[in-house]
């Protein structure tokens, strides 16, 4: 259980930092939704079952649908999904 | 001890997008990641290594945990996600009148 | 410009995470305070509440206020919301995903729906209550529209029903409010009507009523924000 537990906290920094660094939009909401679903892990680790059962419906699930029809609306009438001037 | 260092490495990465990133969208991100790091924090701190505090009428009171915490918590992630609805409809708002996302154009455009 | 703003990032992020990492090391590791809110819950709710999960009873009883605030705050984010993006064309859209996914999720939608449903009514035995399950029926309508298209979503689950299970939810819930107001109490006190066994589905008085009325009232909720959010806006012609 230890080791899941420090396998879990590197996890939990690294999908953060990708999703951050990453420029392309998409690939940082996917790494936010691993983010979430790593931390729902970390809350049932920490004896919190209806925090966990919360964090994974809220912030895997709703929160995803919800940025991704925010690109989805943003990037109407745009040429091409990823830009050129990185 | 090792709990306290992933939330400040997990506040400090949300911060530092909400300062320096160029798009909205990742701001809001950095700021997703800043609400799950101090509620990590919150539930990790309160934690006291007991069971889960749901009875079925053997457990006794001193094998529990604290569960105020976790229902402080639970009501924060609820209203965090909708505070980021709304953060993302003004973004939309902002798009359709400027086309853009980059917060220092926009501000060049309101100014003109 | 861009690289004197991002040395002074840096420099600012250190400063606090320092400040952050010497303040929290002198944190004690255990919290354990004499004359703790703990304590009383821990060892007087299944007598007072009658619910076996103590995180429920401190949601819908102890600090049942609270959540009615967590409500408005939702109901406010959803004006918010339908009031930004009101001036839309009706939905559009897209003809859904292939045969075989609109078929599979045709099956597997009853189950979701019982998940929800069960997630809601036995918040008080088990982990789960009112806003987790209302998010989970809140993501039907969601999948609705991402694999039938709006149009479907639309006429099947139209936004005057959301409005509809929307308001009813919160009337419940601030109805069983006044009720305890009416029966002797104070507001939102746990009537315990039924005098159920402690354990069963309808005991806990009306913490379970209280989910019902939450879980319709979010899952409504998120879904009209989802749903104002997925309609195409008018690019408007605006000199700014």
């Amino acid at each position: 259980m230890i080791i899941l537990k420090y396998l879990l906290l590197i996890f939990v920094m690294a999908t953060a930092y990708l999703a951050i660094t990453f420029e392309e939009e998409l690939i940082s909401i996917i790494f936010l939704s691993i983010f979430s679903i790593i931390l729902t892990t970390l809350y049932l680790i920490h004896n919190a079952p209806d925090v966990a059962l919360a964090e994974a419906v809220i912030g895997a699930g709703l929160n995803t649908a919800i940025f991704m029809t925010v690109i989805s609306q943003v990037r109407e009438g745009k040429d091409s999904i990823f830009r050129e001037d990185d | 001890m090792i709990n306290n260092f992933v939330f400040v490495v997990l506040f400090l990465l949300g911060f530092y997008a909400i300062l320096v990133k160029k798009n909205l969208i990742k701001m809001v991100i950095g700021l997703n990641i800043m609400e799950g790091s101090i509620f990590f924090w919150f539930i990790t701190l309160t934690d006291r290594g007991k069971m889960i505090p749901i009875v079925n009428g053997t457990q006794v009171a001193s094998q529990l945990n604290d569960p105020v915490p976790q229902a402080l918590i639970l009501t924060g992630i609820v209203i965090g996600a909708s505070t980021s609805a709304f953060l993302l409809t003004l973004i939309i708002e902002l798009d359709k009148f400027t086309s853009s996302t980059n917060p220092d154009q926009i501000g060049g455009m309101i100014e003109d | 410009m861009s690289k004197t703003k991002h040395i002074f990032a840096v420099l600012i992020l250190s400063l606090l995470g320092i400040t952050l990492l010497v303040s929290l090391s002198k944190l004690p590791n255990q919290f354990e305070y004499a004359n703790s809110i703990y304590h009383h819950v821990v060892n007087n709710s299944i007598t007072e509440t009658g619910s076996l999960n103590f995180v429920t009873a401190i949601l819908y009883d102890y600090r049942a206020y609270d959540s009615l605030g967590e409500s408005t705050i939702i109901f406010g984010a959803v004006s918010g919301i339908v009031l930004l993006l009101s001036r839309k064309t009706l939905p559009v859209s897209s003809h859904g995903l292939s045969f075989i996914v609109k078929r599979t999720f045709g099956m597997l939608t009853p189950f979701i729906f019982l998940f929800g449903i069960y997630i809601i009514t036995h918040g008080h035995l088990s982990p789960g209550g009112g806003f987790q399950g209302g998010v989970i029926l809140g993501a039907i309508s969601i999948i609705f529209s991402i694999v039938y298209g709006s149009e479907f979503d639309y006429k099947r689950y139209s936004p005057t029903t959301k409005t509809l299970l929307e308001t009813s939810g919160a009337l419940l819930f601030i109805g069983l409010g006044f009720m305890g107001i009416l029966l002797g109490g104070n507001f939102l006190m746990n009537l315990n009507i039924l005098n159920a066994e402690v354990g069963s589905l309808l005991s806990a008085g009306s913490i379970p009523f209280i989910n019902i009325g939450i879980g319709f009232k979010i899952g409504a909720g998120l879904a009209i924000i989802f749903y104002s959010m997925i309609q195409k806006t008018f690019k408007e012609e605006v000199d700014l």
